[in-house]
């Protein structure tokens, strides 16, 4: 049957590879579709992971955008004197305040995207949440440890391996999971070590004359608050503390949430619509092909095929043409989705994970079951009404292409 | 006496109309491991159609036809397919051979069918040899002649190594030559066993093939014997017939 089913297809050679080609697009667009949704999801949850916080405080004179800054990770390259921490805490209702220093950034030849990569200084808290997102990750740092991005340096990964900084050797903690963000080219260090390495950064000297010794300054505060409902308040207190400028993670977070949605709203629709054409598309073509080789079935109906053997013929045939469309749009698909991830990566404006090995599978076997099911559902009732064909047309017709 | 050979195909006061219009009418007819049937008589007479209604392509609108013994009206379509595949040949009166198969494909159909083409396809490769083909086994239908595409179609006929042979108009469209070469063939298979069922209005070809069933309007009329009967009355020769089941 398999002989049959092959040599009829490529007996039609265009048609079946137009037919192929169609439902490639929609395989494609729809594997590429299903890898950003999760990309989106996931990049999304991720940023609220390594925020962790519902408030984020900035200097008063920052320019900062709140999406970029919450959940796409990018540094701030401003600082104020770290004891806005200490008072933070102070403030009843506070849970939890981190401070950031943002070092500088270093443009190092190794990384492919050409982006700036940064050097941020973290407290010990933020190293733990960091941990948690990383299969590897430690809870501590050592002063001269780093963590670096998913994207940086490629070729060290072995912890312990030695980095060198702005003309010092760092040790490598351990490499963070990728994130779609802006973190995936930061390298992370002790907030200590970083004010440090800042401070004897000759290039940052005209920073610091301005700024102050940065052995005492801070870029930012996440704030964490005991009750959601008494943020609003806190945020307020905040702000009295001095010229700060106060964003609230969960409007931002909605914000994005509701952006997001829609963006998903249209791809998911994309996905659907395209599913839907390819039963259509398929429907049609098979629905033509039940009358147009009539004659053909009607002489293997003739030489002993049974109507479940018809049945099978036919949507044998459908379920290739799909199958086949289908592992050929993947890679398609696929290539799509590197496009779009490598156009979000460049401009981290969004937060975007890209998915791993067994998301990457389960989408592609998933494709295949469906585009194999729409090659099935689409054959179904042609085959049915080829399966019903009598026999004996074959005693009047001539011979068949 | 030797025995009658055995029956494998009957039909019993089949009748089958389409409509009000009645093509077949109460015909009855059987035949025989190792003989010839011949059916003949004008276009639009009934043939094609008993010949479908014999090999299971059609059901009768009444009467009873029976295949090996059994009745075909009770067997299910599986049952039927299966004796489609495996008990006829079936060459048509276009060869009916899938463009795009190569000629061993194309004998090979029946086999391909019923998910037994490996154990064929030597079968396949003889059959070709014996009518002359095999030269051009890889060939597809379009680079052959016509009476090489009909000799394609009985060596498909034959793979299964069928009971009933049914030929319908085997040497339509074909010349003089081509046209003996293939009756030289069909001919001659009743010698190796095959039951052959010939439809036919090439009188030369029915002429040989003997054991002449005439179809006119949907009747037919069993074969005739001719004897020369002297009469007293008329002091001359008359023909007379007489109903002849065996020949």
């Amino acid at each position: 049957m398999l002989r049959l089913i092959a040599n009829s297809l490529l007996r039609r050679r265009w048609q079946s590879l137009a037919t192929i080609l169609g439902v490639a697009l929609g395989a494609g667009l729809l594997l590429a579709v299903f890898l950003l949704y999760h990309g989106f999801e996931q990049g999304l949850e991720r940023g609220r992971q390594r925020l962790g916080a519902d408030l984020l405080v900035v200097p008063g004179n920052a320019t900062v955008d709140p999406d970029r800054a919450l959940f796409a990770g990018s540094p701030l390259s401003v600082y104020m004197d770290k004891k806005y921490a200490d008072e933070a805490r102070k403030i009843p209702g506070v849970r939890r305040v981190e401070a950031q220093f943002f070092t500088q950034s270093l443009k190092l030849e190794c990384c492919s995207v050409g982006t700036e990569s940064r050097l941020i200084g973290i407290e010990d808290k933020v190293t733990q949440r960091l941990a948690g997102m990383s299969a590897n990750g430690r809870e501590k740092l050592e002063p001269d440890e780093v963590i670096i991005g998913s994207e940086l340096l490629g070729d060290v990964s072995k912890p312990g391996s030695l980095i060198e900084l702005l003309g010092y050797i760092f040790r490598l903690g351990y490499r963070l999971e990728p994130t779609g963000t802006a973190l995936d080219y930061s390298i992370l260090m002790p907030i200590d070590s970083a004010r440090d390495l800042a401070a004897k950064s000759d290039a940052l000297k005209p920073v610091w004359q301005d700024a102050g010794d940065p052995h005492d300054l801070i870029s930012a505060l996440l704030i964490e608050v005991d009750d959601p409902s008494r943020i609003k308040e806190i945020g307020r207190k905040l702000e009295d503390l001095g010229p700060l400028k106060v964003i609230r993670a969960a409007d931002t977070f909605q914000r994005l949430k509701r952006l997001m949605n829609a963006f998903v709203f249209v791809l998911a629709a994309a996905g659907v619509l395209t599913a839907i054409g390819g039963v259509v598309y398929l429907l049609g073509h098979f629905s033509s092909v039940a009358w147009d080789r009539k004659g053909e079935w009607a002489l293997y109906r003739a030489l002993g095929a049974t109507k479940p053997r018809m049945v099978q013929l036919v949507v044998g045939e459908s379920v290739a043409l799909a199958l086949g469309g289908a592992v050929i749009g993947l890679p398609l698909g696929y290539g799509l989705y590197r496009l779009a991830f490598t156009q979000l990566s460049a401009q981290n404006s969004f937060p975007f994970v890209a998915p791993g090995v067994a998301l990457l599978v389960a989408g592609a076997a998933g494709a295949l079951l469906l585009y194999g099911f729409i090659g099935f559902l689409s054959a179904a009732a042609p085959a049915l009404r080829v399966a019903q064909l009598e026999p004996a047309l074959t005693m009047a017709q001539g011979d068949i292409d | 006496m030797s025995a009658q050979p055995k029956i494998l195909l009957e039909a019993e006061n089949v009748s089958r109309s389409y409509g009000t219009e009645t093509i077949l009418d109460n015909v009855s007819l059987q035949v025989r491991a190792g003989e010839v049937t011949t059916i003949v008589g004008p276009s639009g007479s009934g043939k094609t159609t008993l010949l479908a209604l014999l090999a299971l392509l059609l059901e009768p609108s009444s009467g009873t036809i029976r295949v090996a013994g059994r009745d075909a009206g009770k067997l299910s379509d599986a049952e039927r397919s299966h004796l489609r595949n495996t008990f006829y040949g079936f060459v048509f009166q276009t060869a009916q051979l899938i463009g795009s198969l190569s000629v061993l494909d194309n004998v090979l159909l029946p086999a391909l069918l019923a998910g037994k083409t490996r154990e064929k396809r030597a079968v396949a490769r003889e059959l070709l040899d014996r009518l002359g083909l095999s030269a051009r086994a890889d060939f597809l239908p379009h680079q052959l002649s016509l009476g090489q595409k009909r000799r394609v179609a009985l060596a498909r006929a034959l793979l299964l190594r069928p009971a009933v042979i049914l030929a319908d108009e085997p040497t339509n469209d074909l010349d003089a030559r081509r046209a003996a070469q293939v009756a030289d063939f069909l001919l001659g298979l009743p010698a190796d066993g095959y039951a052959l069922v010939l439809v036919t209005h090439d009188t030369q070809l029915a002429e040989r093939a003997g054991n002449r069933w005439h179809i006119h309007e949907g009747k037919l009329t069993p074969p005739v014997r001719v004897t020369a009967v002297p009469t007293i009355r008329h002091e001359k020769f008359v023909l007379q017939t007489t109903n002849n089941e065996t020949q």
